[in-house]
């Protein structure tokens, strides 16, 4: 079943005169419940197709579908409502409070997402449950990108979006927060879609999409996706 | 080509340059024009004092003074010079205006100025000098006729010039007055030939030339030493009154040390408010360029030269507020020091330049400098350490747990609210000055409206309810009994005084002794309610009471002047009185021997019915005194609008300022709220909600401190009204309300921008 499908999709930035094309005319389709690596070079368009999925931007053409529903044409308010609800974000650079505790970063979304999970359960299942009074800064990269991917699972949603997660980490860490991603996946039956520039951690990916110059030069399927133990990093 | 980036970062900050520009502009502006006014105020004085020598001393007798009485006194060493002066009120006939007439033997003491006309001629014997400020009231022309009448003589005479007088510097015909009302009341000179003139051969024959009952002097000696010196000379106990006593000085002084204060509190409010937002601004620019700051010393440039760049931020900010300012401070000084502004209706002054002092300037001067070394500071900050160091972003604080997170009320909190807590505590300086900013505005408006009321509770009792007559009839003391004035005083239903002059030790007071029986004048306590006055003892005013730490119960020694006879008396009570007077019933006054001469009735009965009669000197309206006050309250009325306009300005430039900080630091929050799926208008909520917690706080302690400087300002600006601080609860309501308002408005402004917020930009970058 797919879960996102963006159709004849183009997001076109103008600047004066300039006119820079960031997707051109992009189709694309992807299966609900599937680890998904958007694989690309610097200015390749992958982030631009991350935020048009995650709703903090909108498509200058074309229509994008996400669980049955047209996002291209929402309100602020709307598109607000589908973050809260539809999507979480995992970024690069955690992006936490930092006048909040690591519980309360994770419990604001109570606020706003009508099937938010708690908070305890899931700062537990990302390992960070005897840390969650401390304050973001005094956690570590690898602990903070753990909140980070807390808060987003606490909102229940369909789809996980992570702009480079493991961008800021080490390695070691980085296969931690890869491996806590991909369990999301297989046992939770989440969407999972990392943009990345790392081709090792699309070795582990059910589905990869190349994408160049604002295009999608493939959209493949892995038969076979390795364990995050079996990629060489 | 970094000059090119300083005005380029001038137009990215623009929102706070401007705000702090005004912030300084506001403050200098406050500093220089109540400086101006109470400068320039000195100044203008100086002139007319000089130009019209106006007298250090005052000597009065009732029974005159001859030219051999003044002889002597001009032979006393260390005195300059002296005159025989003398000054009636008078009637213009047709006519219930009144008009102080001098007569001066030497007019470089106490003399006149010209404004127009032909110059003052000793030997003219129907020139009248007139005030210029009455005849433009009164429309009387260079030219016109007029008659005066004192008692049952008058005086026709021509105008020949129209003038002004240190003597009549504040023109009032008695201490109920508050303010000058030259369409009922003003002064004239005439030549002592003039006078001359009116006075029956008879009547000369029987007083010779003693009728000047005050000899005027200019000396340079002390109170003490001239009273010593005079009395010996002339052989008995004399009323003097140095020029400190006087209206025409004491009052011009007092209006010079208003100023003193008004240019050191509220320049103080405003000028810290802006030094103190300038420390938060400045470090939050630095803050956000400081990675430009490294990449500027990464490329080479030494540390000096990036101070220069960045510390020219505040020197510009510094100049360019200073310029407004001081075109603030001309304006504001010009509103209240001008000819026809507000202190021309009460001090009539030929001369009306502005100057600004001396130390306005070393102020000014070292304000900026003061700037630019914060800015210089901020900058020295984000320059430590290496270069790599100075590339690296500015982060701040690590947020800390405090003892109230352990609470479980804390614990209980909503997340906007702990993020709220969080940012102010981690935040504090701007919060801070935030809050110290709406105290500000509240003292301002709890201060000026908070007056207003003080003032109207004044007037109220001590003028509406406390003087509840119709007319006030004046006697002639000189020919009129205390059994005359009794049936006088029975026959118009009246209540009466008896007003002297005595001393306690070396100070002069007014000693009033009434007979009540008609409540037509009441007497408010400290707490301004009305008492009756009791028969066993005296009553003070709060001011004396102050000074002389009297207290019911306690005793106090008092001579009359011309006499060495000494009286005790019981101290009764305190009364709040506008006059540093000691009061007593005609009963007490007999208790303790004094004897006293009847020389005012307060009545009811019509002005037209009473008289004429040969004891009575005039008869002065209740409206008249009530006419005064409409100026008065004018003036306060100018003075508030200010007041609330400045706390207006003030709140809103503090908060917007500090606002879009707090926007600008929490950008990213709020983006990363958003992105996780928070509405505009959730987080629109939480940026105001932190606005109006300020608010709150700050309200609360703005109403006691608002009421705190208004007492001070009461104490130190208006003593000799003996107010009582009284605030309304309207002033309260108001204050709380237009502050509520203000911080609404601007949390508002604020949060708009919110919807602005571009999460993608946001996010990317680098923490």
């Amino acid at each position: 079943m797919n879960i996102v499908s963006f159709q004849d999709v183009s997001r076109v930035y103008r600047n004066g005169d300039h006119e820079q094309r960031a997707l051109d005319h992009v189709n694309l389709r992807l299966e609900k419940g599937k680890f998904i690596v958007v694989l690309g070079p610097s200015g390749a368009g992958k982030s631009t197709l991350l935020n048009l999925l995650g709703g903090l931007d909108s498509p200058t053409e074309g229509k994008i579908v996400v669980a049955g529903k047209d996002i291209s044409t929402l309100s602020n308010n709307e598109l607000a409502d589908y973050r809260a609800e539809t999507v979480g974000f995992v970024f690069q650079s955690y992006n936490l409070i930092p006048t909040l505790t690591v519980l309360e970063n994770v419990a604001l979304v109570k606020e706003i997402a009508p099937k938010a999970l708690s908070s305890h359960e899931m700062l537990k299942s990302v390992g960070l449950a005897d840390h969650i009074h401390n304050f973001p800064s005094e956690l570590s990269g690898g602990e903070q990108q753990r909140v980070s991917i807390a808060r987003a699972l606490a909102k229940n949603p369909e789809i996980l979006l992570c702009d480079e997660p493991t961008g800021a980490l080490d390695s070691e860490t980085g296969v931690m927060v890869l491996r806590l991603l991909l369990s999301m996946a297989r046992d939770m039956g989440k969407t999972i879609i990392i943009v990345t520039h790392n081709q090792n951690i699309a070795r582990m990916a059910d589905v990869v999409v190349q994408v160049k110059n604002g295009q999608i030069l493939a959209c493949e399927e892995q038969e076979h996706p390795l364990n995050v133990e079996e990629v060489d990093w | 080509m970094l000059l090119r980036k300083l005005f380029r970062t001038l137009l990215q900050y623009k929102a706070q340059f401007i705000s702090m520009i005004i912030m300084i502009a506001l403050g200098v502006g406050v500093f220089i024009g109540f400086n101006m006014e109470w400068y320039s105020l000195e100044k203008n004085l100086e002139y007319i004092y000089s130009a019209t020598g106006f007298s250090d001393f005052r000597i009065y007798s009732e029974k005159g003074f001859s030219s051999k009485d003044l002889a002597a006194i001009r032979a006393l060493p260390g005195v300059e010079d002296a005159t025989r002066y003398l000054s009636v009120n008078t009637t213009v006939k047709d006519d219930t205006d009144m008009i102080a007439l001098t007569v001066n033997e030497n007019m470089n003491v106490s003399g006149l100025l010209l404004m127009a006309g032909e110059p003052y001629d000793e030997k003219s014997e129907d020139g009248i000098w007139l005030s210029d400020q009455y005849a433009a009231k009164n429309n009387v022309r260079l030219g016109d006729a007029l008659t005066l009448t004192y008692k049952n003589y008058s005086l026709t005479g021509t105008v020949k010039g129209l003038i002004k007088s240190s003597e009549y510097l504040i023109c009032l015909p008695d201490e109920t007055q508050l303010m000058p009302d030259y369409t009922s009341y003003g002064f004239a000179y005439i030549s002592p030939a003039a006078f001359q003139k009116i006075i029956p051969g008879i009547f000369r024959a029987l007083i010779g030339d003693n009728w000047y009952y005050q000899i005027n002097v200019k000396s340079d000696l002390t109170k003490a030493a001239f009273v010593k010196a005079a009395e010996k000379a002339l052989g008995k106990t004399l009323l003097v009154l140095s020029k400190e006593e006087t209206l025409s000085f004491a009052e011009a002084n007092g209006e010079i040390e208003e100023g003193k204060t008004m240019g050191s509190i509220l320049p103080v409010l405003f000028l810290a408010i802006a030094v103190l937002t300038m420390v938060t601004t400045m470090h939050r620019i630095t803050a956000s360029e400081k990675t430009q700051i490294g990449t500027l010393k990464s490329l080479g440039f030494h540390d000096s030269r990036i101070l220069r760049h960045y510390s020219a931020y505040a020197l510009m900010i510094g100049l360019m507020g200073s310029v407004l300012g001081i075109g603030i401070g001309y304006l504001l000084g010009w509103f209240i020091m001008n000819p026809s502004g507000a202190m021309a209706t009460y001090i009539d002054m030929p001369t009306w330049n502005l100057y600004v002092p001396w130390f306005g300037w070393v102020v000014l001067a070292g304000m900026i400098a003061v700037l630019t070394l914060l800015g210089y500071l901020s900058v020295k900050k984000m320059l430590k350490g290496t270069a790599a160091d100075a590339l690296r972003p500015y982060t701040p604080s690590k947020m800390k747990h405090l003892a109230l997170e352990e609470t479980k009320a804390f614990k209980a909190l909503g997340f906007g609210t702990k993020w709220n807590l969080r940012d102010l505590l981690r935040h504090k300086a701007r919060s801070l000055m935030t809050l110290f900013g709406i105290v500000g505005c509240m003292i301002l408006l709890v201060g000026g409206l908070g007056m207003k009321d003080t003032a109207d509770a004044f007037v109220d009792v001590f003028f509406d309810k406390a003087i509840n007559y119709q007319n006030q009839v004046n006697l002639d003391t000189e020919g009129v009994t205390n059994g005359e004035a009794l049936s006088l005083a029975e026959k118009y239903s009246a209540d009466w005084c008896a007003q002297t002059s005595v001393q306690i030790g070396d100070r002069g007071f007014s000693l009033e002794i009434y007979g009540i029986s008609h409540d037509k004048v009441r007497f408010p306590d400290e707490n301004m309610c009305f008492v009756s006055l009791s028969d066993t003892g005296a009553y003070v005013c709060a001011r004396m009471a102050k000074d002389m730490n009297l207290r019911p119960g306690d005793t106090l020694t008092f001579s009359p002047y011309d006499s060495d006879q000494q009286y005790t008396v019981t101290v009764a009570g305190v009364l709040r009185s506008m006059a540093e007077s000691v009061v007593m019933t005609a009963k007490y006054a007999e208790t303790v021997g004094f004897d006293y001469a009847i020389n005012t009735l307060y009545t009811d009965a019509d002005a037209a019915s009473i008289g004429p009669n040969a004891h009575i000197l005039n008869v002065q309206p209740k409206q008249a005194i009530m006419d005064s006050f409409d100026m008065f309250m004018e003036l306060m009325n100018e003075m508030i609008f200010l007041l609330v306009i400045a706390a207006v300005v003030l709140g809103i430039v503090v908060l917007y300022n500090l606002g879009v900080m707090s926007y600008v630091e929490r950008y990213r929050e709020m983006a990363t709220l958003k992105v996780v799926g928070f509405k505009d208008r959730k987080i629109g909520s939480l940026l105001i909600s932190q606005n109006l917690w300020l608010s709150v706080l700050g309200i609360l302690i703005g109403l006691p401190a608002g009421a705190g400087v208004l007492q001070y300002l009461l104490t130190a600006l208006a003593a000799e009204y003996e107010m009582k601080m009284a605030i309304g609860p309207a002033t309260y309501l108001i204050s709380i309300l237009l502050t509520f308002l203000v911080s609404l408005a601007v949390g508002l402004m604020v949060a708009k921008k919110n919807r602005r917020i571009d999460m993608v930009a946001a996010l990317k970058t680098e923490e």
